[in-house]
């Protein structure tokens, strides 16, 4: 008994160094794992966000007074905007917005003046409705500043100051104070950056492992390993071996880079970040095992990979709320193992969670990998051929 | 030029890829199951989000406004006892807001305008979930103040002046729905994607086999046997944009508002600059592991920066010059002024010219490093 035990680890052993020094020869998995993770913190950290910024819009003031002028100079001092293009007519504004040359169209009606003596000011914004988030969000923003204009204020003489508490002020009867937690300026770079471990691993593990086996078969190594005195678990842990210690350096990177470039430190639990990573690497290779005995030629396997990273990043919520997502796409995405490891990462990193709050995903995440373990136990019976 | 050979080596090119099953098959499927999912994932409206609720006024009044949040299925409000309870929900992310109603929130309400205090709610937002919290804010907000109106209005009282009422139209898009923008975007996705990535595959894996060499010693140009690979596997990307507009017309009821003609034209110009770059993919590369991983490497950008999921406008300024160097960029902005917009050649004239130009240099460029290897 305890002699098997004995060569079951030699044997994993074995196979993990053959494996190690295959990897160091491997190019294309060396820029998978050198450039990427760089390519990504940059991307991340500095290109993408959400948020509108230098939206383009256009003005039709018919009243041409100085209250329509300050209001547009409200608008504009949110800060989301660049300044705005004066227009003449509707058929301007509207062919201004399909052409895409705006995004937003505000037409300040001629009785504007009027109106606000009256008590029932009201001005028009027409706004793209191609990207909904981006028109909703520049919608609201002009929104909020008309209802926060202060009308008493405006009809006096120091109408003309500008006034930076205005946007600032909250709108309506009630004074809603409120707060953004764990990300206090509502930055998209930390919501994408507390993922980046996720993405790079799955794009690292499921490549790494994917090929391995049908290169193996058509180089012809494969039938030497059946050959070997090695059990197919062996050989299969003996492969994932190396890999785990990529992923945990490239995990490093992946926490470590966002703190040093933009001060973004994990608030939660080393520990716990470091406990969820091992389901997550070993379940991620052990997918990429799976589509190489799926795969019949090389080119074929990194098709499926390819193929299955795609929806796994954009159903598991790294990119998009998966929480915004219908029903049944949101179920779906439960089944990728990038959707449970995103929410500890968030947990942990964002939210400074320890190990208990994490409990739920790490447990999904070694039971995934326990099945994807069944499947390939059942697709890879010794063969030949 | 002789249309013979050229005629030969498209068929032979037609049967050999028939005959691979699995790329006919990823050719068909990829296409629709990125419409799919892409189709869905974009949403604005925000539903089911659990709210947390302390309401320490518990009043007919602070009652109404909690109910009223929930009423609409915007939010699922779920009442917490004291704040340590509430602030650890928000860290084990049970809740994604949170609404404080504090105790003397209906005196201040009822006294409104009389010299008192404005009443006050607090709202917290899990900022880590960032877009999460930038749709929910507007709903929240927009519910708080309709609702604290409605009560006012039922007590017969009149909301004290301020403010200018904005009445906001979505043109192209009236319900917002992101299931246009989305799938608009996803032909630039697939056809930049997957066809740079099956040209790349399919002529490594010739020149690994060696058919690559044969080919090259018969009498055959270089233009005749670039043109026998890239016509097949043209007609078949075409082919699939056709597809997918069937599937996006089908499935998810999403037509171009523009002519269905002038968007495939558009589509077969764009199919070349991937033809090209599948192409040059393929020439610089020694295996079809390497050709996939160039694909995906260059892949990555490409969907971040052409504005297919975040919008350029956004981006730094320099950010934004390199994502113009992209075709895919323009492609998708063509794309999106024909799906959302109902635009014609005339206005798309610029964009167009420049895909076109890219497709030239792209091929051209091909062309150039295929006729270097004889």
């Amino acid at each position: 008994m305890n002699r098997s035990r004995r060569s079951f680890w030699s044997n994993v052993g074995a196979v993990a160094y053959k494996e190690a020094s295959v990897v160091r020869h491997d190019k294309a998995l060396l820029a998978t794992v050198f450039a990427q993770p760089v390519m990504m913190l940059l991307l991340m950290g500095f290109a993408l966000s959400n948020k509108p910024a230098n939206v383009h819009w256009a003005v039709l003031d018919e009243s041409a007074t100085a209250l329509s002028r300050r209001l547009v100079r409200e608008i504009e001092g949110t800060g989301y905007f660049v300044a705005p293009q004066p227009v003449w007519s509707h058929e301007e504004g509207e062919q201004l917005l399909k052409r895409g040359a705006a995004l937003a169209f505000v037409v300040i009606p001629k009785d504007f003046r009027r109106d606000i003596e009256r008590g029932r000011p009201q001005v028009q914004v027409l706004v793209d409705g191609s990207d909904p988030l981006q028109a909703a969000r520049v919608g609201g923003y002009i929104g909020q500043v008309a209802a926060a204009f202060d009308l008493q204020r405006a009809a006096g003489p120091e109408a003309l100051a500008p006034r930076a508490e205005a946007s600032a002020r909250s709108a309506g009867l009630v004074d809603v104070r409120q707060r953004f937690w764990f990300n206090p300026t509502l930055l998209d770079r930390t919501f994408f950056l507390a993922a980046l471990a996720g993405m790079l691993l799955t794009n690292l593990c499921m490549s790494a492992t994917s090929g391995g086996l049908v290169a193996e078969r058509e180089s012809g190594t494969y039938e030497q390993m059946l050959a070997l005195p090695t059990t197919p678990l062996e050989l299969v842990l003996g492969k994932l071996v190396p890999y785990v210690v990529i992923s945990y350096a490239v995990f490093l990177f992946a926490v470590t880079a966002p703190g040093v470039v933009f001060g973004l430190w994990p608030h939660g639990s080393w520990l716990a970040l470091m406990l969820v990573t091992l389901p997550f690497v070993l379940a991620s290779l052990a997918i990429g095992v799976f589509v190489s005995t799926l795969a019949h030629t090389s080119a074929q396997s990194v098709f499926i990979t390819v193929f299955f990273i795609m929806p796994s990043f954009v159903l598991s919520g790294v990119m998009f709320p998966y929480q915004l997502m219908p029903h049944g796409v949101r179920e779906l995405g439960g089944f990728f193992p990038l959707r449970w490891y995103q929410i500890a990462l968030r947990r942990i990193i964002e939210r400074g969670a320890g190990v208990a709050e994490v409990a739920v995903p790490l447990l999904v995440l070694f039971t995934l990998f326990g099945v994807i373990l069944v499947a390939i136990r059942w697709r890879m019976k010794p063969r030949l051929g | 030029m002789n249309w013979r050979r050229l005629r030969t080596l498209l068929r032979r090119e037609v049967l050999a890829t028939f005959r691979d099953v699995f790329t006919v098959s990823i050719l068909i499927t990829v296409p629709i199951g990125a419409l799919l999912i892409f189709g869905f994932v974009l949403a604005t409206d925000v539903k089911g989000l659990h709210l947390g609720v302390i309401d320490a006024n518990n009043t007919s009044t602070s009652r109404r406004l909690v109910a009223e949040l929930g009423a609409k299925g915007t939010f699922l409000p779920q009442t917490y006892d004291t704040r340590g309870d509430l602030d650890r929900a928000m860290v084990a992310g049970d809740i994604s807001a949170a609404i404080i109603i504090p105790p003397d929130f209906d005196r201040d309400l009822l006294t409104l305008g009389s010299g008192h205090e404005r009443p006050q709610v607090q709202v917290i937002y899990d900022g880590g979930e960032a877009m999460l919290a930038g749709n929910a804010e507007g709903f929240l907000r927009t519910l708080i103040a309709s609702t604290t109106a409605d009560v006012l209005a039922g007590d017969g009282m009149r909301a004290p002046g301020g403010g200018i009422a904005v009445v906001t139209r979505a043109l192209f898009n009236p319900k917002l729905d992101g299931k246009p923008f989305m799938v608009a975007g996803t032909f630039g996705f697939v056809l930049s994607f997957l066809t740079v990535l099956i040209t790349a595959v399919s002529i490594v894996t010739e020149k690994i086999t060696g058919t690559f060499e044969q080919l090259q010693v018969t009498p055959a140009t270089s233009l005749e046997i670039l043109l026998g690979k890239i016509l097949p596997l043209g007609g078949m990307f075409v082919f699939d944009v056709v597809l997918m507009v069937l599937a996006a017309g089908f499935v998810l009821h999403v037509w171009p508002q523009g002519s269905i003609v002038f968007f495939v034209i558009v589509s077969s110009f764009y199919v070349l600059v991937s033809l090209g770059l599948g192409l040059i993919i393929s020439a610089t590369s020694a295996t079809a592991a390497e050709a996939v991983q160039k694909s995906v490497l260059f892949s990555i950008p490409l969907v971040q920066l052409s504005g297919f999921a975040f919008p350029i406008h956004s981006m730094p300024r320099v950010v934004q010059w390199i994502a113009e160097i992209f075709p895919a960029t323009h492609y998708i902005r063509v794309c999106r002024a024909i799906y959302m917009r109902g635009e014609g050649p005339i206005t798309q004239l610029p964009e167009l010219a420049l895909l076109l130009l890219f497709g030239i240099l792209l091929v051209g460029y091909a062309l150039r490093t295929i006729e270097a290897r004889r």
